[in-house]
């Protein structure tokens, strides 16, 4: 019998601090066995629930890409008792892993179009995790143009700076980044993400928009893309909630009739226009 | 005739018998409250009661229930210990029709999706449920208002109806017929006993005085997602949860790690949990999308009356009545559903 809610086993490869402050980490993890590595098969956008085994378990974003092989990378900020626990462990430490879970960005859906990649804060590691994939030599040219803009409160917390600077040398894909208030050796942009995206203006022909975002920088977003005459069907969105079980059981992560956790985290903002405004 | 018939003072040898391979469930008071336990002594059964307190889901769905056992090295897990208890066999004897198709409906749930609960559902598999037809249903019942009857077997394995000195035995499904197959002491009904039996679901369904209309329920419901009755039903609500913990068909859980860290080990837990308090849906971050008792109030009619017949074409309630005879401020849920189909007369009115 197959008991969902046995982690597989992970030990920590690497930990990465990503912002000044740091209460930012990736952590790279590799699994114990080949066989749970080749099982665990995912796409970008889906999530796991990863545990410490006697500090508790919860749901974070995979951050690396399925492209990216031998290692699985979740970048984890220090919020409650079990974020908190992971900051304080160190390589080699076992870390429990079940998933992947929800549905994750529909890559299939996104071929053959213009893909406008819309991220605030820290909730771009699945993001990440889509560009990494859209830009492998396997992959790119099911996609057309791809625009990334990516916002942060300040410089100090930009998330994942080594991609970015190899995404910035490629010709395949327009990176532009923001900040909310200018700073001293910033040379990019300056400014919300909402207004910068309407100085972008990206057509809304044959393109999918991707949102990840704080709340306030999502409702922001979808108004400008609105007004660029996105259509509901072009704008996605991937939702936050909480979840103990990851596998549509322990009941919380409800939006009406559906599951953030198996009927999401990734929702159109056409099917959450049909949803009960919760969330 | 398939119908036996069991002497009431037979159910010491019925459970003899049954209790070498099976945990033998059924009704007993414990601490003043009517309970579902496991029986050592025959003697202790209650045959003579309405229903559970605590609805019979606590048996296969436990208030607090290991998903697994692990050892650590003191910091980091070194094994994972599996449950090895899923395969016992169990008898729910004495469950209400209501409570059984509770299960059903939990069986459903649980089922749903590509990952299953195989927790909850290789004990369900491995359970018999003995049922008994409810001769007086209460006044808080309304089963025949939602999809239920007080004599309803579909959801039984073995129905039994109360003739007084004896019970009307017979085998819903196959591994109900089986058991009682085995049974071979068991007495030959007669036609006056299965009349009897007739009379008095006739008798049953007739006693009852609630009678809701949850026809248009669901579309109402979805219409009226920001309706201030919510605000009206929610206004005397304390938050308790207990309409969701003693509910047969909730099944909200949460889970934690109880770690034993002087002795290198721990396991990992799930307990009830309930959408009426305010840390279910709480995130890390402070956001909380069900922040005040208007929106948990609301899910939970919602859940049972919207979202269950979405999901899964049932109504997620069996009319058991537990939520309103236990509700500390009488916050009854015939009136809430009374009201909610005001709501459809108003707009009518208004147009």
């Amino acid at each position: 019998m197959h008991n969902p809610y046995i982690p597989l086993l992970t030990e920590i490869k690497d930990i990465v601090s990503e912002n000044k402050v740091n209460d930012l980490k990736t952590l790279e993890l590799v699994f114990k066995k080949e066989e749970d590595y080749k099982a665990f098969t995912y796409i970008p956008g889906q999530f796991a629930e990863i545990s410490l085994i006697g500090k508790g378990e919860c749901p974070i974003g995979i951050a690396s890409s399925p492209t990216e092989e031998d290692s699985i990378k979740f970048t984890i900020k220090k919020m409650g008792s079990v974020t908190t626990a992971f900051h304080n462990c160190e390589v080699g430490d076992i870390v429990g892993i079940r998933g992947p879970c929800g549905n994750g960005w529909p890559i299939d859906e996104m071929k053959n179009k213009n893909i406008v990649v819309i991220g605030g804060g820290f909730a771009f590691s699945t993001l990440r995790s889509l560009i990494i994939y859209m830009l492998d030599n396997k992959y790119r040219n099911n996609y057309k143009d791809i625009t990334v803009i990516y916002g942060n409160r300040d410089s100090g917390e930009v998330l994942y700076r080594n991609d970015l600077d190899k995404w910035k040398k490629r010709n395949d894909l327009n990176v532009i980044l923001t900040i909310d208030q200018e700073e001293k050796g910033w040379k990019e942009k300056v400014g919300f993400v909402a207004p910068v995206l309407k100085d972008v203006s990206p057509s809304p022909e044959n393109a999918i928009a991707v949102v990840c975002g704080p709340p306030i920088m999502i409702k922001t977003t979808i108004a400008v893309l609105e007004e660029l005459n996105f259509k509901d069907e072009q704008i996605l969105n991937s939702l936050e909630m909480r979840m103990k079980c990851g596998i549509g059981k322990c009941g919380r992560c409800n939006i009406g009739n559906k599951f953030v956790c198996i009927d999401g985290p990734v929702f159109s903002l056409a099917e959450l226009k049909k949803l009960p405004n919760e969330y | 005739m398939d119908q036996k018939i069991l002497m009431k003072n037979e159910i010491g040898k019925l459970y003899i018998e049954l209790a070498e391979e099976y945990n033998f469930y059924a009704p007993v008071i414990n601490k003043g409250n009517l309970i579902y336990n496991k029986i050592l002594n025959p003697d202790e059964i209650i045959l003579d009661f309405y229903n559970s307190k605590i609805p019979p889901k606590e048996i296969l769905f436990p208030k607090m229930e290991t998903l697994f056992e692990y050892k650590t090295d003191g910091k980091n897990i070194e094994e994972i210990i599996e449950r090895k208890d899923l395969d016992e066999y169990n008898i729910i004897f004495g469950i209400r029709p209501c409570d059984a198709q509770a299960f059903m409906l939990m069986e459903n749930f649980f089922a749903l999706g590509d990952i299953k609960d195989n927790l909850f559902l290789k004990k369900k598999e491995n359970t018999v449920l003995i049922g008994i037809g409810c001769n007086i249903p209460k006044s808080t019942c309304f089963c025949t208002s939602v999809n239920g009857h007080p004599f309803k077997s579909d959801y039984l394995d073995i129905f039994m109806i109360d003739l007084g000195e004896k019970y009307l035995v017979e085998g819903i499904s196959d591994k109900g017929k089986n058991m009682l197959e085995k049974l071979t002491w068991l007495s030959k009904s007669t036609k006056a006993d299965i009349q009897k039996g007739e009379e008095l679901s006739k008798k049953a369904e007739e006693s009852f005085k609630t009678k809701l209309d949850v026809k248009d329920i669901e579309k109402i419901l979805e219409q009226s997602f920001d309706h201030p009755i919510w605000t009206e039903i929610s206004d005397i609500c304390m938050g308790c949860g207990i309409c969701s913990f003693l509910c047969p068909t909730c099944t909200c859980f949460d889970v934690i790690d109880e770690n034993d860290q002087y002795n290198n080990r721990g396991r990992r837990i799930r307990i009830w949990d309930t959408c009426q308090f305010c840390l279910y849906t709480l995130h890390t971050s402070g956001h909380n999308p069900r922040d005040s008792s208007i929106e948990r109030c609301r899910n939970r009619i919602l859940h049972k009356f919207c979202y269950y017949p979405k999901n899964y074409d049932m109504l997620g309630c069996v009319g058991c009545g537990r939520c309103i005879q236990l509700c500390p401020v009488n916050n009854d849920l015939r009136k809430i559903i009374e009201k909610v189909n005001k709501i459809k007369e108003e707009e009518k009115v208004n147009a």
